[in-house]
Order: structure tokens, then sequence, then C-alpha cells
């Protein structure tokens, strides 16, 4: 028997065993951490049923349900605790509450319980009493009560566009206006020192600011009425609401951005509610310091930041892998070069950030600064973090990815093709156009994919070269020069940090952070199945044409 | 042929030719130049930090005809006037760049009145006190502010006398002698006068400007039978030492104008103390004494809870008796001037005397630090003015404060510390690299021993004993896990898992124990199998049989854990461990750091150890099979070690990505520059803590400068470990390429 025990673990069938049992935990957090983005990451935007909870104490509360946990204290029976995300936060101050299950006298999901998402202070849970309009004031029992609502609702969206038209004509009357009066005021605030020419034009700017003001008169008082006029029309149309304990309050329907009765909503509506929240997700701007709303700011300034960097990274990874490979003369200093620019790979990212910001923004951009954009310092133009100088340390970062793809690309091209085309009397330049780039190219788009998918989920050295938690503006815009290579611009992974690390409200927040991340997730894995698939295609084509 | 199309085309392609031969080369050359380029920059900004301060001279002339007669000196901000006190009360600015005079003035003085002695009142600033020898003491301010036109600046000088005290006598119905004096004004508008008379009577005045009340005391007698040489008050006021001459040290407390208290009193060498200053901050205190020794003291609290004052350095002997100590106003550093005209140039925290300018034979009469302490003007018994331009921007760091233990002000100890901003001017930032070293190794640690076995067993298993067709699909599914942008993975360690471990910390626990006895069990069964049947299982047998097993103890885990944890540890675990045990538990610890790493450094060293293993040439694993050996002896002795070096190298690179990892650290640790093993403490790794002080530090400081040099080492780091790492597995490839 003892031989029996020896032979059999030398045989190893119990390490065998000890292998499979490392995949087995590999492959169990490989999923489960997909699992845990997916999960939270979809089911943020389905409506969940509204709750209302009576509390022996006699609090009312109104919400979805969030979480549940059971808390364990010495000597005490245990607690079993919910918490309810109970929005109202103007009312409240905070949007969650915990009670105990012991405490609940009764729970109902209630048909008339609706969520209003608002612009400001979250969402709004409770009942909606009446509405008003400019004319009327409809109760709740009247007839299509909700429909009314949604009319009424769309018609304030298109007195919120009208107003800002007209709010746009306003600021564009006025724009004369603005740089006569930017000019006085530059001279005025050296008003003592002023040598006589100078005086000479503060009274022409005064005068024209006169003049334009005297000629527009009329213009700017009919707008300006009809702006306030549009203010106060809009300001009509409010509901007024309750919530659970019965406070009464009333809201603004322009402060409305939706808002809907999950209790009472099918399986078809509540589809074409997470599609409407999922399109908003990606299509729409961040609200609230970016907890709410969408990531469309940081998507576009994700991809507007990847495609600088393709444009400067794949010339110069291709130039510098075709000079390594085919003018380079082989020897161990090409060997060591080569090295180095693998090694380059395994520098942390960080390295690369900090470098940038030294490098590019300090000492280049600093010196572009004091050379062609002397007259706004010490505002700093581009000698502060932007879309250019993170594009720029993105694409040194990612140059050795390229650099490498391109490289097993091109040796991938058979000798005898090269060596044919040469013997035919192409010159060298002719042979790698015709022969070896062609045949090089799926090396070079698996080189651009892989830097396109770590330039999209890098964070750590773009957070310190131009990545902002909110652009006020798009790198991108109908705005002359239409590209603005100085602005600072926002980024999805720097979002997932930022809205789960540095929001104020943290576990509100949290439904985001995980959307964003399963974006990000999304198109990175995406893109790398598609380069793997690349380099599939490369090794088959590098088997099958070996001569 | 050679018809003038085709020659032309030829000079064509020709030009195309050479064209791209040169754009090629030059790319190819400019991303090198950018390889070398990263490291001359981070050198270039980091080499600073331990380069010594150079001294530029200025001559600027005679100050005066009759030196002997000059007091005191002072400079404005910008080094753009100076001006001189002579005994006899004028005072006189002056234009450094041509020593032409810019404003006179002067304090209304007796007959026969001369000025003794002269007392900076705060660092940086020029309100001072005179002491006369008919026992006066006049408090005075001396302003150079400036004034902005558009395009220009002038300095607009000023003098006014602010105070005139006379000390009456009253036995011999004279005026004192202020022969030391010293005098402080400090932010809560209380003024301090402090001086030594003929007789060796010390005495104090204290003004509150808020309650316009004066306090008067002669504290003679609490010293004793002693001879003062040196009075010096903190910055603060709240402090009073008293030098003798013998070498006694006495620490006054005067935070209750009303009364004066002594803390404390010792002696330390027998040499006569001839002068003391405090450095800014009002801790450190410089003591210099006739023999030219230089020491630094601060209070330090001792194991009974009092402070005491404490022996921190002797700085290098000087060759003669310290006249003069001048502390900067910016920061620790000093400088002092001794009988025989040198002066030497300190920073109190490097222990170090950075610079010794030899002035000239002569004695120095008055020297004192720019506003900026970027300079110093000197006055000798010629009577001739030099400014010393400084050029030191750095000096709290030398190698020792980078690496070194450190014994700060306000610590019990020597240690190593990194903090690096605080709420005041005159908090000192603590620039020791080694938390950070030690964060990033800690956390580097953790997920190495988490994800070397499990990549390595996973490789294993993968390349040698799975199915053909697992393999193809497993294998790019963790391949794909590298490319998960780590911010997902900090985002979901900090706000996901941590909670979670620190909820169910007993689980996970349970867990470690749980899975080997399971894994034994499953041996055991596996066993109780015929081995003519086993042998007949397909590729995989054992994968699927291992399911069960796990799925068993992580459900008995969940589902018993709590029970224990009452059991055992009074209902929770965290709190048992921190009554018990003393280990304090964090939310975001290196435990979970290091789960975290792994999921960043598993796939790299899984790619790399699987494509080595799977590389190893059949023929090898057939001859051994062959030769009788079952298939793990052969994957153990063949396989293994055919393919050391590509898993050599597997590991060295996820070392790598664990080290220079960023995101990560950043959200899953607490980022807390401890020094703690223990792995449910946070740290501040090197990546982290550039990440989030870069942003605020400013352009060419100290901090910045730092920060690079810790990516520069960084860049070496990992540069090496990845070299070493390309060389070693070169090398084994080319060994076992034979087969």
């Amino acid at each position: 028997m003892k031989k029996g025990n020896e032979d059999f673990i030398k045989k190893g069938d119990p390490y065998i065993l000890l292998t499979s049992m490392g995949l087995v935990f590999t492959l169990t957090m490989v999923f489960v951490l997909l699992g845990i983005i997916l999960v939270n990451g979809l089911g943020i935007f389905w409506p969940s049923d509204l709750y209302e909870v009576k509390l022996s104490d006699n609090r009312v509360l109104i919400g979805e349900k969030w979480a549940t946990d059971l808390k364990k204290s010495q000597g005490e029976a245990d607690i079993t605790r919910s918490q309810l995300k109970i929005g109202n936060r103007d009312i409240y101050g905070f949007d969650f509450a915990w009670f105990q299950d012991k405490e609940v006298e009764s729970i109902v999901a209630n048909p008339e319980l609706v969520l209003i998402e608002r612009y400001e202070y979250g969402n709004f849970y409770g009942y909606i009493e009446s509405l008003h309009t400019e004319s009327n004031i409809y109760d709740k029992s009247s007839e299509n009560f909700v429909d009314k609502i949604l009319v009424t609702l769309s018609m304030v969206d298109d007195l919120k566009e009208e107003f800002v038209d007209k709010r746009k004509e306003h600021t564009d009357l006025l724009s004369p206006l603005n740089e006569i009066r930017r000019g006085s005021s530059l001279l005025k605030m050296n008003e003592e020192y002023l040598s006589s020419d100078e005086k000479e034009l503060l009274s022409e700017y005064e005068q024209q600011e006169k003049d334009f003001l005297e000629s527009n008169n009329h213009d700017i008082v009919i707008i300006e009425n009809e702006i306030s006029d549009l203010d106060k029309r809009i300001n009509e149309f409010f509901i007024t609401v309750r919530t659970g304990d019965g406070i009464e309050k009333e809201i603004h329907l322009k402060d409305i951005v939706r808002f809907h009765q999950p209790n009472i909503m099918n399986v078809f509506s509540k589809t074409i509610h997470y599609l409407a929240k999922v399109w908003e997700f990606v299509y729409d701007g961040p609200r609230e310091s970016n907890t709410e709303g969408g990531v469309f700011p940081a998507i576009f300034g994700t991809v507007m930041m990847v495609i600088l960097m393709s444009i400067l990274v794949v010339p110069f990874g291709v130039l510098t892998a075709l000079y390594l490979n085919e003018y380079a003369k082989q020897g161990p200093i090409i060997r060591m070069i080569r090295l180095s620019v693998n090694n380059l790979a395994g520098v942390p990212s960080i390295v690369y950030g900090i470098f940038g910001l030294g490098f590019f923004v300090y000492m280049i951009g600093g010196s572009i600064d004091s050379l062609f954009f002397a007259d706004k310092l010490p505002e700093p133009t581009l000698g502060t973090g932007g879309i250019l100088w993170a594009s720029v340390t993105l694409a040194l970062l990612t140059l050795p990815v390229v650099v490498v793809a391109t490289e097993e690309g091109i040796l991938a091209v058979p000798k005898a093709n090269k060596e044919g085309a040469l013997a035919l009397g192409a010159t060298k330049w002719q042979m790698i156009k015709d022969i070896v780039l062609p045949n090089a190219m799926p090396g070079i788009l698996t080189g651009l994919i892989l830097a396109i998918s770590r330039g999209a989920g890098e964070v750590a050295p773009l957070m310190i070269t131009g990545v902002v938690k909110l652009a006020p503006a798009m790198p991108f815009d109908m705005e002359f020069p239409f590209l603005h290579l100085d602005r600072k611009f926002m980024h999805l992974g720097f979002h997932i940090y930022d809205v789960g690390f540095q929001s104020p409200n943290v576990e509100a927040a949290m439904p985001m952070v995980y959307s964003t991340a399963l974006l990000l997730i999304v198109i990175v894995v995406l893109l790398n199945i598609f380069s793997i698939y690349l380099r599939n295609q490369l090794k088959k084509k590098y088997k099958t044409s070996s001569f | 042929m050679n018809s003038p199309d085709s020659s032309k085309y030829h000079k064509k392609i020709k030009r195309s030719n050479d064209i791209a031969k040169i754009i090629i080369t030059v790319g190819g050359y400019g991303v090198i130049a950018s390889i070398v380029l990263i490291l001359m920059f981070l050198l270039y900004e980091s080499l600073p930090l331990i380069i010594s301060p150079s001294v530029d001279e200025k001559d600027l002339g005679i100050a005066d005809s009759k030196a002997n007669d000059i007091i005191a000196t002072g400079l404005d901000r910008y080094t753009e006037v100076g001006y001189f006190l002579k005994a006899k009360g004028q005072i006189v600015f002056f234009y450094l760049a041509d020593n032409s005079t810019a404003y006179k003035d002067s304090i209304s003085l007796e007959e026969s009145e001369s000025i003794i002695s002269f007392e900076k009142g705060t660092l940086g600033k020029d309100i001072f006190a005179v002491g006369t020898n008919k026992g006066r003491i006049i408090t005075a301010e001396a302003k150079m502010s400036p004034e902005y036109h558009r395009n220009s600046r002038t300095i607009k000088c000023s003098f006014k006398t602010n105070e005139i005290y006379t000390v009456e006598n009253l036995e011999e119905n004279t005026g004192e002698e202020i022969s030391s004096l010293d005098f402080t004004e400090n932010e809560d508008g209380f003024n301090y006068w402090g001086w030594v008379n003929q007789k060796g009577e010390l005495k104090l005045r204290i003004y509150d400007s808020d309650e316009e009340e004066y306090y008067s005391h002669n504290i003679t007698s609490m010293l004793g039978d002693v001879n003062i040489s040196s009075i010096k008050f903190s910055s603060s006021g709240e402090l009073l030492m008293v030098g003798t001459d013998k070498g006694d040290m006495f620490w006054f407390d005067l935070s209750d104008p009303e009364d004066v208290l002594l803390k404390d009193n010792w002696r330390f060498s027998n040499s006569k103390i001839t002068k003391l200053e405090f450095l800014i901050g009002d801790n450190s205190l410089l003591i210099g004494q006739q023999d030219g020794s230089l020491t630094h003291w601060f209070p330090v609290r001792k194991k009974d809870g009092d402070f005491k004052f404490t022996r921190i350095n002797d700085f290098e002997k000087q060759n003669s008796k310290i006249t003069s100590i001048q502390a900067s106003p910016r920061n620790r550093s000093f400088f002092t001037i001794n009988e025989d005209g040198e002066i030497y140039l300190g920073y109190s925290t490097t222990k170090s005397i950075q610079l010794k300018l030899d002035h000239t034979e002569n004695k120095i009469i008055s020297a004192t630090y720019s506003p900026k302490a970027d300079g110093l003007i000197v006055i000798d018994t010629r009577s001739e003015m030099i400014y010393y331009s400084i050029d030191n921007d750095h000096p709290e760091t030398n190698l020792n404060t980078l690496f070194g233990k450190v014994w700060y002000e306000g610590y019990e100890n020597p240690a190593f510390v990194w903090q690096t901003t605080g709420g005041s001017d005159e908090f000192e930032s603590k620039f020791s690299l080694i938390p950070l070293i030690f964060g990033t190794l800690k956390g580097t640690f953790y997920a190495m021993i988490f994800s070397i076995p499990l990549a390595l067993l996973t490789a294993i298993y993968v390349s040698q004993f799975a199915p053909k067709k697992w393999a193809r699909i497993i294998k790019p599914t963790i391949e794909i896990m590298a490319a998960l942008p780590s911010v997902v993975i900090g985002f979901l360690a900090g706000l996901y898992f941590s909670p979670l471990f620190e909820k169910h910390l007993i689980t996970a626990f349970a867990l470690l124990i749980l899975i080997p006895i399971v894994f034994l069990m499953s041996i055991y069964v596996w066993k109780l199998i015929p081995e003519n049947r086993r042998l007949r299982f397909p590729q995989g047998a054992h994968l699927v049989f291992i399911i069960p097993f796990l799925a068993a103890s992580f459900i008995t885990a969940i589902s018993f854990a709590p029970y224990f944890e009452d059991l055992l540890f009074n209902g929770n675990l965290n709190q048992w461990l921190y009554n018990t045990l003393a280990i304090n538990y964090d939310q975001r610890n290196s435990f979970v750091v290091g789960f975290a790493l792994g999921f960043a450094v598993i796939p790299i060293i899984f790619t790399i150890s699987e494509d080595a293993l799977s590389n190893v040439p059949k023929s090898l694993t057939s001859a051994s099979l062959a030769l009788g050996a079952s298939q793990w002896q052969a994957v153990m002795k063949i396989v293994l070690p055919a393919a050391a070096g590509g898993i050599f190298a597997a590991i060295m690179l996820g070392l790598g990505r664990a080290i220079g990892e960023t995101m990560i650290v950043l959200m899953a640790t607490g980022n807390t520059p401890i020094m703690d093993l223990s792995p449910f403490n946070g740290f501040r790794a090197m990546s982290a803590a550039i990440a989030v002080e870069i942003p605020e530090a400013p352009v060419d400081g100290t901090l910045y400068r730092v920060l690079f040099l810790t990516a520069l080492m960084l860049f070496i780091f990992t540069f090496v470990i990845n070299s070493f790492a390309a060389w070693i597995g070169d090398k084994l490839r080319k060994k076992y390429a034979r087969f």
C-alpha cells in the first residue's frame, strides 16, 4: 500500500490536480471580474420598482431597493437592514436611507409612485399632485393626467430651446460691443500711465460704445424683453409633488429631465425606457458633477486623443521598424537598440506621464507660449496640459507596441519575395513599397489596434498631461480653427477614477462608474479581439507563403 | 532602350529611393534619440537635487569711509536696494547696481550716545531694535517696498522710528548700557525686548499691542550666579534661550507675559556660548561657541512625556569663535561667521555645511541674508561691501535625506518620512524616498506571491494537460485580461473588493484553510478510482473532477464562516484582530492590492510562460514518455527545465508591470506612506506618489525634482529588469534551440 502511495505521487496525479485547480482559480477570477461589471453596468438603466415603506416610528420612505445587509453585534440579535435610494436630495440632504427590517410596518409598490429625474438635486421619488400651466390647473384625478404632463413637458422643452436661441441672438447682437469694451477696459486698467495716443484711443472706444448702444438700442430692448417674457412663461409651468411623509413641493417643468411610473410599466415600456437611458448615457453630457447623465464628452475626448495619437505613432513606428530591419546594419548596436525599444514597452506609463509633463508641457509648451502666445501670458496656451500633449505622450508610450508589431509583420515577409524584387531591378524603396509594406500591413494594423486599445485604457499619464473631470468645451467644434489642440479634454478611464474616487457623492455615482467601466472594457476588448484575429491571419499567411 | 523617358523614370525612382532612405533613417534615428531623450531629461530634472550650491561674488565697493562705525546691513526682497546703519544713527539706503545713495535718514541720538547693540525682529523683515550706551532701546523699521508701474518696478525706501524706550537706572540715575539685546515681534502683535546691562542683569519687556499693556521683568535671579553671554527669543517670543560664558544654557517659557517660567537648564561644554539662533519654525536652535563649535538642538519628547532640548548634530568645528549666526527666512539654511572672517553656509536637516566662503583676512562687521535667502551682503573692516548671490535651490535634499534616516523637528527619533505638504510656511517638507520604495516593493511582493503560483499552474495545465480545443479558448481569454484597463481593476478593487473583504474577512481566511484540506480530499478520492480507469479518462478529466470540490469548499466557507466568527472571534474578526493582536485593519490594504495587481500580472506571466512551455519541442516529451515516464514526470523533468528561461522572463516582466502599475495602487491603497509589513495596512507606492503629487508640485521646485527622481528610478528599475529578462530568455532559448 505504501509503495502504491509513493507511486501515485511520483506519477504526479496530485500535481496535475493542483495545476487544474490553478486554472479554475484564474478563470473564476476573470469571469467574476467581468461578471461584476456586466451585471452592475448593464442593470442600472432598467427601471426598478418603487416602494413605499412605512416604518414603526411613522417615517415613510419612498424609493428603489438598493441593498440589504446583516449587521452583527456582540450579545445582541442579528439585525437585517435594507437600504433604499430615496433621492429628494433637496429635501432630505442625502440620497440613501437605511432601515431595519423589523421596523417595517408595510411595504407597498403603489402604482402611482413616480420617479422624476431632475437637472438638479438628483431624482425625486413620490407622488404628483397637480399640474399648473399658464392657463390651467389640472388635478391628478383629471383625465389623462400623465399624458397632459408629458405634453406640457415637451412644450416647455420647446420654449427652453427658443429661450436658448434668443439668448444666443442677444449675445451675437452685443458681440461688437464686447470687443470695444475689452479694448477700453485694458486701457482703463492703466489709466494713470496712458500716453496721449492711448488716451485718444480710449475716448474713441467710449464714443464707439455710446454710438453702438444708441443705434442698436431698439433691437436690444426688444430682444431683452422677449427673453424676460420667455423666462417668465417657462416659469409658469410646474407640478406640485408630495413625498411619502407628506411634504409638498413645486417642481418647475424646466427642471425635469424625464419622469416615469415604474410600477405600472410593462416589459415593453421598460425596454423603451432602458434604451432611452442607454442612449442618454452614450450621447449626452454629464450632469450633477458627473454622477448622472451621459459620458459623451468623455467618449469624444477619448476618440479624439486616440486619433491624434495614431496619426503620430504609426508613421514613426513604421519608419523605425523599417529602419531597424531594412536599412540599419545588423550588429550588436542594432540588437541593443531593438532591445531598448522592446524594453520601453515595460517602462511604467506614469514615467511617460511625468516626462510628458516636464518635457512637452512645461519645456516645449512653455517655450512655444513665450514665442507665439506671449500676449496671453501669464495665462498659458500650450504651456499647460491639453489634448496635444496628452496625445504626444501616449504616442511615445505606444511607440514600442507599433514597432514590435510592425517588425513582426516585416519579418513575416519571405526573404525570397524581397530578393526576387531586387533581382528584377527594383530599387530598395520600390521593394519596400511594393513587397514589404503591403505584406506587413496586418502587422502594422495589429500594432495600431494594440496601441489604440492601450491608449484608450491608459489613465495615469493622461491625468497629468491634460485630462480634466469636466471640460468646458470639446477639443473639436464648429468654431475656428475647429481643432483646438490646446484644450483640455475628458477621458473615459479618467472619468471612472474621478467619479468613483473624487466625487462628493460616491454611492449615488457608483452606477455611473460601472457603466463607464463596462463601456471602456467593451471598447478595449473588441479592439483586442480584432488584433488577435489579425495576428492569426498574419500567422496563417506566414505559414502558407514560405517557400 | 535608353530613351529619355526611361532615364527620366530611372532618375525619378532613384530620387524617391534616396528620399525614402533619408526619411526612414531620420525617422529611425529620431525614435532612438527619443529613448535617450527620456533618460536624459529625467536625469536633467533630478540631478540638481544633489548638486552642491554655488556662489557668485559681486564687489559693491566701499560702503563708508569709517567702516568700524557700521552696525548692521539689510537688503530688499529683489536685491536691488540695500542699507547700512551706523553707530551714530545714520541709515543709508543704496542701490546695489552702482552703489549710489537712494535715501538717507537717521535715528536721532544724543551727543555722546551711540548704538552698541542691534537685533532684527522677524525673519525676513527689517524691523529692528537698537540699544545705546545711554540706556535707550529704539525700535525702528526700514521699509523697501516695490512700486509697480506699467512695465517697471522701483523700490521706495523709507525709515521710521516706532518707539523709543529709556531704561532708567534709579540708583545711579544714569542710563544702562544695553550691551546684549534681542527683540522680536510676533504675529499676534506682541513685542518682546530682552537685554543685558553692564551689571550683568537680564531684563525683559513685553508689549501686548491688543491690550496696550507693558510687562517688565528682571529675571537675573532665576539664573543664579552666571555671566550671560548671549540671549535669543524665538520669533514667536514664547521661548527665551540664554547662554553663559561657562557654557550653561537656560530655557525660559514666556507664553504667559505676566509669569516667566524657567523650563530647563543644562550645560554641555565649558566653552563660552557666543551666539544663539532659532531657525524658521521656532524649533531648531543653533548654538555657536567660543571654541568654534556649532551645534543643532531641538526639543524632543522624552520617555516621561516632557520635552527637552536635545543635541541633534554637531556641525564641522570651525577654527575660531563664532560671532554671528543668521537663519534663512525661507528654509532651514543658515550661515555663520567666525572671527577669522569665514562664512559657513549650512542646512540643519541635512546636517551639513554646504559651502565655505573664505571672505577676506579681515574681520566681518556685518552680514545679512536677503529676504529670499538667495544672497547675502557682507561688510568687512575695510568697509568693503560684497554681495554673494547663492544658487542653492534644493538645500534640503542630499543623498542622505533622500535615502537615509533623518531626525526631523518634532520627531522622537531619526526616521524615514515622506511628507511633502503641510499647513504653514514653516512646515518642512520631508522627502525620504524609502517609504515609497518600500510601498512599491510591498505591493509588488503581495502581487507576486499571489500571481506567480496561479499563473504558472494555469500555464502548465493549459500547455500540457488541457485538451487543445480548450486551450484555444482559454488562452485568448486570459490574454485579453492583460489589456483590461488598470483603472477598471483599480476601481473594482477600491470600491467593490475592499469593502467585500472587510466584511467577509473570515470567509477569506476560511477559504485559505479549507482549500488545502479539500484539495487533499480530492486527491484521496481521485486515488480511489482504479488506475486503469483513470488512464482511460479523456484529457481534461482532472479539471472537471476538481471543480465540484472547489465549489463545495466555496459554499462551505461562505455558509459556515459566520458561525466560526461568532464562535472564535466574538462575531467580528476585524475587531478581534485589533483587540487581541493589535493589528489594525485598513479597508484598502496590501491584501486587496496584491489581489488586484494579480489581475494585471497573471495574464502577463501566463501568456509568456505558456508560450515558453508549449514551444518545448514535442520530440523531447515524446522521448521521455517512451522511456516510461509518466506525463507529469515528463513535464517536471523535461518541459519545465527546457522552458525555464521563458518562465523566468515571464516572471520578470510581470514584476516590471507590478512595480510600475499606477492606477491600481492609487485606487486600492490608502496611499499612506507608512512602513509596515502587515498585509492589512496600506502603503504609498512610487508611481502613485508621482500621479498624485506632480500636478500640485511647483515647476522646478524640490518636490517636482524629487518626483522626477522617483520616475527615473522606476525607469531604470523596469528597464534593467526587462533587459535582464530578455537576456536570460535569449540565453536559455539558445541553449535548447539545438533540440
